[in-house]
């Protein structure tokens, strides 16, 4: 019984401790619970929190990137508006400089105007370059694929360079097989690197040797071109080497201004080579020399956006024709290579009788004219030209490794050239003594009165009869005047611009067919050439190279004289 | 005080003693409680001073060597309801030395209210571990035999001496180890 008792007693404890320790469970709970529910409204606030921190930080983004944007778009309408006024100048100071030289003014006075003009260059070069890094950064950097001659490329970036490499008695060796054939590339692009590379090493050599090499290869199952840039300059240091392609960073701070660039070059190259899905790396000793490499696709590895521009429209008129005799083959491909580039058809002869024979046959517009050939010499040809009643009248231009003007001249050269031709002597002489007939009419449309002033100086040169208008309706209305056999159309201009006078022009039946030439200074987007695609027949661009070859593209599209009347 | 060491008191003087003598304490010391613990729940610890006084008085044992048994038998029980406190443990001097950095910062985090003593710890050489132990409450002979409960389980020969800093309060005591 009493053990009975104890256990009752004992259950009696058991379960006030169990209900005692539930109360304290429901307790607990609901402190859980109510934890729960805190962390709950702590976690939603912080999920508020975290939306309206983003939504400030979408804005603040935004505004950093509309910011950035007009931060492009002023870099890019100021790089115009600075390049607008150094056109002037380099523009000016040449034509000066070319009427000093005409006049045989002082050479002070000539020398002043030359430095004008190479500070002003060199000013261009600079903006360019910062141009161009702005462009890439902010990713605007647009390329245009086309297929190009690789060794003409060279050809041209060779000339360009040649005499950077001078300036440091340099000898500039190039290694580049004939049959190396074309590629499709961005052809600006490639060709800035080059030289920016080449311009390197010239400024970074001295009185050594700069080689330029150029291979075709297989490489990773796809054909490539490698270039090799091989140098014995100064070198570079491992440190040095390790940031060459970093912005901002030149291998010596004091060499920007010892050597001079805004150190920019590699930099863009690289990003350049990047975009062509091409890459550059280099290597170097220091004291020894530096070696560069620039492989690059043949051919773009995807096929790119950009669609082909339009084959040029074939002339409408036969080319010039120019006869090149010369017993060497290299000189006269060099030559014909030259001429081909200028629009010019050329015919070769190896000797003096098949060149008479030729002459006869073709009746050429020009004759280029070696001196020194085995059996009959060029002195006799010339002779011989001008002997024969049909052949007279046909300008002879002769070209010999030796300075003898004289001889040339008595025996009725028109012209002389010495070896190696220089391209623009060669242009220039062609362009003085090729010229059609009849004085054609061109009209130019530009807001600039500078490069108005330019283009008539250049043009009136050459024979052309020129009319200005400094605005697209003011052109329009020039055109209803009197219709002209060219029209020289600037882009960008106030009031109309160039897009809306070519879609005018075209428009109207009677204007329709007068071919255009665009001249700007606006960096085409991929739109912009749509529109322009097949209604222009050339695109300068209006930098100083681009405009000095204004005349042989002009002589591409007005490639003969017209039949004669008789 | 937390009811298990009052649930693990009333288990252990049933189990030792009687169930009978269980009821009679409970009923004598005349608890707060009622002397209805649950392990989960926290009493005032002056029901197993209480029950101590009592327990002393049916079997003639002084209260201060019962809470010191009582102590041993309370770590046998920790060892089996807490195994985990034990891994890696190979040695009375590991397990003790650990007891202030390791097992107290553990049990507040279950029981943030819970008032526990400090027991320093200091090791003059690896043989000798000396341990000083302060409380608001009087379980000095607790802790002393918890210690020696904690000897016992690891079955090591260590002398214990002990020191009281509390003028028979049993608030404050210093234990000496001396493995041998």
């Amino acid at each position: 019984m009493n053990e009975l008792e104890i256990l009752r007693r004992r259950l009696e404890r058991e379960k006030k401790a169990r209900q005692a320790a539930e109360s304290i469970a429901e307790e607990k709970t609901r402190a859980i619970f109510e934890a729960n529910r805190g962390l709950q409204r702590l976690n939603e606030s912080l999920e508020e929190t975290v939306l309206q921190r983003t939504a400030e930080l979408i804005d603040a983004r935004d505004l950093a990137v509309e910011a950035n944007r007009a931060k492009s778009a002023f870099l890019a309408s100021m790089s115009h508006e600075l390049r607008t006024p150094l056109n002037a100048i380099i523009g000016y100071s040449e034509m000066l400089l070319e009427e000093a030289r005409e006049s045989e003014a002082q050479r002070q006075f000539r020398e002043d105007l030359g430095s004008i003009q190479s500070a002003g260059r060199h000013l261009l070069s600079l903006i360019n370059d910062i141009l161009d890094l702005s462009k890439i950064e902010a990713r605007k950097m647009e390329l245009f694929f086309e297929r190009f001659d690789i060794r003409g490329m060279i050809d041209e970036v060779v000339t360009t360079i040649a005499p950077l490499a001078e300036k440091n008695k340099n000898r500039l060796i190039v290694t580049c097989p004939d049959d190396i054939g074309t590629m499709k590339s961005d052809l600006t692009k490639v060709r800035q690197s080059l030289f920016n590379v080449l311009s390197n090493a010239c400024k970074f050599t001295a009185n050594g040797e700069i080689e330029l090499v150029a291979e075709r290869q297989r490489h990773d199952g796809a054909e490539s071109i490698l270039f090799t840039i091989r140098d014995t300059g100064i070198g570079m240091t491992e440190e040095q080497l390790a940031k060459v392609f970093d912005a901002f960073a030149q291998a010596d701070s004091s060499s920007t201004r010892h050597f001079g660039g805004t150190g920019l070059g590699l930099t863009i190259t690289r990003n350049f080579c990047q975009l062509l899905n091409g890459r550059i790396y280099a290597s170097s000793k220091q004291g020894e020399g530096s070696v560069f490499h620039i492989r690059l696709p043949a051919t773009p590895a995807q096929p790119s956006a950009v669609p082909e521009p339009a084959a040029d429209p074939a002339p409408a008129q036969a080319p010039r024709t120019v006869l090149v005799i010369d017993d060497d083959p290299a000189a006269r491909d060099l030559i014909c290579r030259n001429l081909a580039r200028q629009g010019v058809r050329a015919i070769t002869a190896d000797g003096g009788l098949d060149g008479l024979h030729a002459a006869r046959e073709q009746q050429p517009d020009a004759i280029l004219l070696d001196v020194l050939m085995p059996r009959m010499d060029g002195w006799s040809v010339l002779t011989a030209l001008k002997t024969e009643p049909a052949l007279a009248e046909i300008p002879v231009v002769m070209v010999s490794m030796l300075e003898d003007r004289e001889m040339a001249f008595s025996l009725g050269a028109t012209d002389y050239l010495t070896k190696p031709v220089d391209k623009e002597k060669l242009q220039a002489i062609l362009d003085r003594h090729c010229q059609p007939h009849t004085a054609r009419s061109v009209l130019i449309i530009d807001d600039e009165p500078a490069v108005r002033d330019r283009f008539r100086h250049i043009l009136s040169k050459q024979g052309w009869q020129v009319t200005t208008a400094d605005n697209g309706a003011a052109g329009l209305a020039a055109l209803a005047d009197a219709q002209p056999d060219l029209i020289l159309l600037d882009l960008i201009m106030p009031e109309m611009d160039g897009f809306e006078v070519i879609a005018q022009l075209r428009r109207d039946a009677r204007w329709r067919d007068v071919p255009v030439v665009v001249v700007t200074a606006k960096n085409l987007t991929v739109e912009d050439r749509l529109r322009l695609n097949g209604a222009v027949q050339k695109l300068v661009r209006k930098t100083d190279s681009g405009l000095s070859e204004l005349p042989a593209i002009l002589g591409d599209v007005f490639p003969a004289e017209e039949p004669a009347a008789d | 005080m937390k009811g298990v060491v009052f649930s693990e008191f009333i288990e252990m003087v049933e189990d030792k003693f009687s169930p009978e003598i269980a009821d009679r304490i409970i009923d004598q010391a005349d608890l707060p409680s009622g002397g209805a613990y649950t392990t989960v729940g926290t009493y005032d610890h002056a029901e197993i001073l209480s029950l101590v006084g009592c327990l002393s008085n049916e079997t003639s044992i002084t209260p201060g060597d019962l809470v010191q048994a009582f102590g041993s038998y309370l770590f046998s029980r920790f060892h089996t309801a807490h195994p985990s406190f034990f891994t890696g443990m190979n040695s009375a001097f590991d397990f003790l030395g650990k007891v202030e950095d390791y097992i107290h910062v553990e049990v507040r985090k279950l029981y943030p209210d819970a008032e526990l003593p400090s027991l320093e710890c200091e090791a003059p050489d690896t043989n000798q571990l000396r341990m000083t132990y302060r409380s608001k409450r009087p379980f000095a002979a607790l802790a002393e035999g918890l210690i020696r409960g904690c000897v016992a389980h690891f079955e090591e020969d260590i002398d214990i001496a002990v020191e009281d800093l509390s003028d028979g309060a049993g608030t404050a005591a210093r234990f000496v180890l001396i493995r041998n």
